[in-house]
């Protein structure tokens, strides 16, 4: 007889899990799901566990330096550095042991003996994350008796064009040094000399000048490095943040406009991944100095040769009469009309709309060319090299001559010969400084324009409205990467004092169109109805989109 | 114990290849390459061997090397001679190097075969001046006889060594503050992993190890595993050993003995140091180095000189640099000047170690002139005790602690005799200050 055993029944192997492309990682015994590229000090982050750090940073490379994140790894005698465990499947992590906050609060002891406390005159204070930590690991007492290290020559030195460094509050993180290696490509930045005596400095004594070097005082977690714009002019805590957009250049930034009492006192980038990242260029940054020069106060009109202040409604209607009276006179092409790359998608739609609804073909928006201006986003460098924030927007929104119409090019040219013409931001170029193209423009009959500060333009003009600021208004931008941005107001313009797009509403219904009620929001509404790339866009998509809600978003100074 | 690392030393011309050659040097070499042994049988000799690492941490060369990958994705692997030699008290691979360099170049070579590195470097200590040229002219001799260069004795092997000199920093001997320097960057060590065995010097598989290591390697390939492992008290603590010997004793030198000498011995022994200067009594003794915590009198009494042995006392064999310290030093005083070198040449790069090794210093000092409190007797403790174990990036602070938390854990009646009275509880200079 065969032995042969029967053969069980092959059995189907259960199917194989799909491989996950995330960790379960626990924190303090509650267990998540991670993806598996996060440093372990953001995934913490997700658990909802803080864990103190200085040295490390998303976009820098990993260097365990300052040994503030110490946590205990089940499985690890010795206590580590969070940021530089590899993350693994089951990895369980705890960060309130005993040993954890005894290893922190030494971390935080020897931070401090030869810090020089000096919160009380340092900028940083209320945003440095020496000062947070110290409330939560540092001791009252010092154990430290003896004399603290001092930096001579190497205080409250310019190191380049924009940046203080002052060497006693140096914790020796070498963020700012791999800012300038890793991001800016420039390593103006290296540590000399070692150990106790170890500093931060510039190779050389050259300066560090690279276009983003105030991003090495974002970066910095403590006072040691500062900007000469900002130091001494506000404390943090004074000021509200606004999100916003830079308006230097068609990169469209995500910035912060920091503001107290209607002043903006700086600019900081505001993180997003996809354009701007954490970073801002030099240019864009300290725009906000002059985002508060104004010499635009109140409406004026010329009546003969003598110019005289007039309410903005009084001005608005005046525009009106004479683009109602040309219309009758000369027909809709006697009208000309100019949008700008610095105002809105919504300004410069309304200003579109007004055109269409004379039936004016005579419209354009043009722009200056700048140095080409450059900003690292997580993944790709975004160029661009627009004078203005956006232009993309402006052609977007219809601002070029129609079937039949002229640009501004060939009024300038005397190729045509508007007899109204009407600008709504005199700052749109650099034409407007220009006495001969300014004279040209001047050949209309009348000249209405939106106005900041007075330039050869305004001058010239019959009648110039007082126009708000970046900080003094909402909507959106679009970017040269074609990705429409909001901002929000930081603060409401001094009356008489109003945005482009409410002289522009107001022109609109002494014109016989529009809705006292329109804001900027509306106009959105519509531009997603009428525009055809921007059908759809819906407010809360762009909020959602990790863009600007205001007072709750991600401010990239203090990862 | 037959002389093996030191056989040549002391020799007429022992520095050149002729006699080298004379005395049966390169025959390892020509035999691995001419009888078609394989790397993997080199490592497995070595590994065998237990060649422990003798630059300090005692790690087995054969393991190490077994960690490299074994597909490097198309980068090189790199062998790093570690001829930093800057620990205080050390000076056993300078006399190696100074007086017998082909014997470290054939253990170069066979190393280098052994892991697959077609460039080798030895990163030497600067001020070796001498020891680099040298080797220089030495690996000169070895490329004109063929054991350097293209296709070695006919062989598929090629290889070049380069002696690249560093620039003063004792943290440059560590392994991974050695591969920046080479990388031309600042020396300070890398967090681990990744190990340099995974990625190293240019993020190339990298083996580091020490002067005396190579040097044995290549008398393992010589006389074989078996003969090596039968050196010393134990197949874990086996082979020839160098001891630097100084401090007050009769006749401070290098001294070549077989693994697991009693410290007695060597202290004591009439082929050694031959006791102690003027007959006075030890104090303290330093096993291994700055960084290996000191042993009292009572100590050292049946302490053999290996990994496991000087372990077993709590401290460590190190680089094997015994330092003796009698009874007329001050305590406070040797703490004080080993802290100051700490201090001096800790990188800078982790908070605990740059700002607690000035501390512990300038306590010291104050301790030292007579200013101390009480209370800073636990400070030190507590200043060491949170420096170490995890908290920094490479040992240097757990070594920098050693002798500070070992004297005043094992001498805290002198530490507190300094507050007390403002002077040393010692012979010689408590003498003089009391006559003041
Ligand atoms: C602070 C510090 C300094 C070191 N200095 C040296 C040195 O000068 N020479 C040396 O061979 N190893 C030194 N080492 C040990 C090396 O890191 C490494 O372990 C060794 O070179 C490996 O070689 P081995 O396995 O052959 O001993 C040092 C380690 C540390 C932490
Ligand atoms: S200057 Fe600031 S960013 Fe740079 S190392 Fe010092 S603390 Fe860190
Ligand atoms: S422990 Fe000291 S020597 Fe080692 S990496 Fe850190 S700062 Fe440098
Ligand atoms: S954040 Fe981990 S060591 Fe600095």
């Amino acid at each position: 007889m065969s032995s042969t055993p029967v053969a069980p029944p092959p059995s189907a192997p259960p199917p194989a899990p799909p491989p996950k492309d995330t960790f379960t990682v626990s924190f303090d015994g509650k267990a998540i799901e991670v993806p598996k590229n996060l440093n372990l000090i953001d995934a913490a982050k997700l658990a909802g566990v803080d864990i103190p750090h200085f040295c490390y940073h998303p976009r820098l490379s990993v260097v365990g330096q300052c040994r503030m994140c110490l946590v205990e790894i089940e499985g690890m005698p010795k206590i580590q550095a969070a940021c530089t465990v590899p993350l693994k499947d089951g990895l369980s992590v705890k960060t309130t042991t005993d040993k954890v906050k005894n290893a922190r609060a030494a971390t935080m002891e020897f931070l401090l003996i030869n810090h020089p406390l000096d919160c009380p005159i340092c900028d940083q204070a209320g945003e440095c994350t020496l000062q947070d930590n110290s409330f939560g690991y540092g001791n009252q007492l010092s154990r430290f008796d003896e004399a603290k290290r001092q930096y001579p020559t190497f205080d409250r030195t310019m190191i380049g064009p924009h940046v203080v460094a002052d060497m006693t509050r140096c914790i020796q993180c070498t963020r700012c040094i791999r800012f300038t290696h890793e991001i800016a490509g420039t390593s103006e930045l290296t540590f000399l000399d070692r150990g106790g005596r170890t500093l931060v400095w510039t190779h050389e004594g050259q300066p560090l000048a690279n276009d983003w070097s105030g991003c090495a005082a974002d970066v910095c977690p403590v006072g040691a490095l500062t900007t000469r714009e900002f130091r001494f002019r506000s404390r943090v805590w004074y000021l509200q943040k606004t999100p916003s957009v830079c308006p230097g250049c068609n990169v469209g930034c995500n910035i912060s406009i920091e503001s107290r009492d209607d002043v903006v006192y700086r600019f900081l980038p505001r993180l997003n991944p996809t354009v701007n990242d954490y970073w801002l260029c030099d240019y864009g940054r300290f725009l906000s100095e002059p985002l508060n020069d104004r010499d635009v106060h109140k409406a004026t009109v010329r009546e003969g040769s003598a110019v005289r202040e007039a309410t903005v409604p009084a001005a608005v209607d005046r525009i009106a009469r004479e683009i109602r009276s040309s219309l009758e006179g000369k027909g809709p092409g006697a009208v000309f009309f100019l949008g700008s790359a610095h105002l809105s998608n919504e300004e410069n739609f309304l200003l579109r709309k007004i055109a269409d609804h004379v039936g004016s073909p005579n419209r354009d928006a043009i722009v200056d060319k700048s140095r080409p201006r450059k900003v690292k986003s997580k993944t790709v460098w975004v160029e661009g090299d627009d004078a203005g924030a956006n232009h993309q927007g402006a052609k977007d929104m219809g601002l070029s001559p129609g079937a039949g119409g002229h640009g501004l090019d060939a009024v300038i040219a005397g190729k045509a010969s508007p007899e109204v013409i009407l600008i709504a931001d005199a700052a749109f170029s650099a034409i407007a400084d220009d006495p001969e193209k300014v004279a040209a423009l001047r050949r209309a009959r009348f000249l209405a324009v939106a106005a900041r500060n007075a330039n050869a333009l305004t001058r010239a003009a019959d009648v110039v409205l007082p126009a708000a600021s970046l900080a003094e208004k909402e909507g959106t931008f679009t970017n040269v990467q074609g990705r429409v941005q909001k901002f929000d107001r930081a603060f409401l313009p001094k009356p008489p004092i109003r945005a482009a797009w409410e002289h522009l509403l107001l022109l609109a219904l002494a014109l016989g169109f529009g809705d006292r009620s329109w804001t900027p929001h509306d106009l959105l509404r519509q531009i997603a109805a009428e525009v055809p790339d921007y059908a759809g866009i819906k407010e809360e998509e762009l909020e959602g989109g990790r863009l600007l809600k205001k007072g709750d978003f991600a401010w990239a100074g203090r990862p | 114990m037959e002389k093996v690392l030191t056989a040549r030393i002391g020799k007429k011309d022992s520095r050149s290849i002729d006699t080298y050659l004379a005395d049966g040097g390169y025959t390892g070499v020509k035999r691995v390459l001419t009888s078609g042994m394989t790397p993997e049988q080199v490592i497995e000799e070595v590994k065998k061997a237990n060649v422990r690492g003798r630059g300090g941490a005692g790690f087995s060369a054969g393991v190490k090397w077994g960690f490299l990958p074994k597909d490097t994705k198309g980068k090189p692997i790199y062998l790093f001679c570690n001829a930093d030699e800057s620990e205080p008290g050390t000076f056993k691979d300078r006399l190696l190097m100074e007086n017998d360099p082909h014997q470290l170049i054939e253990g170069m070579i066979l190393a280098s075969y052994a892991i697959r590195c077609r460039n080798a470097y030895i990163y030497i200590r600067g001020e070796f001046y001498d020891g680099a040229r040298i080797l220089e002219r030495a690996i000169g001799e070895a490329y004109a006889k063929g054991y350097l260069g293209e296709k070695i004795l006919g062989s598929r092997f090629s290889l070049d060594i380069t002696v690249h000199r560093g620039a003063g920093a004792y943290i440059c001997g560590e392994e991974t503050g050695l591969i920046e320097s080479i990388e031309g960057k600042r020396g300070q060590p890398r967090i681990k992993p990744p190990f340099p065995a995974v990625s190293g010097a240019f993020a190339a598989p990298t083996i580091v190890n020490n002067v005396e290591t190579l040097c044995c390697v290549k008398h393992v390939i010589d006389r074989g595993a078996e003969w090596f492992l039968k050196i010393g008290r134990n197949e874990k603590n086996a082979g020839p050993k160098l001891f630097c010997i100084s401090g007050h004793v009769n006749r401070p030198g290098v001294y070549e003995a077989a693994m697991g000498l009693p410290l007695k011995d060597l202290i004591f022994g009439a082929e050694y140091a031959q006791g102690m200067k003027g007959g006075k009594k030890i104090k303290a003794v330093i096993p291994g180095g700055a960084s290996a915590p000191m042993l009292t009198a009572a100590e050292i009494d049946d302490c053999p000189l290996d990994f496991d042995g000087v372990a077993a006392k709590g401290s460590m064999l190190g680089s094997a640099a015994i330092v003796v310290i009698n009874e007329d030093a001050c305590i406070v005083d040797v703490a004080k000047n080993l802290s100051k070198f700490f201090s001096h040449e800790s990188c800078g790069q982790c908070t605990p170690c740059r700002e607690g090794t000035p501390w512990l210093y300038k306590v010291l000092t104050r301790i030292e002139a007579g200013q101390g409190r009480m209370e800073d007797i636990d400070l030190l403790a507590r200043i060491c005790n949170q420096m170490a174990n995890g908290m920094t990036i490479c040992v240097f602070a757990d070594a920098a602690i050693a002798p500070p938390l070992s004297s005043v854990t094992k001498f805290r009646a002198e530490y507190e005799h300094h507050v007390t009275q403002k002077r040393c509880l010692v012979g010689a200079r408590a003498a003089e200050l009391v006559t003041v």
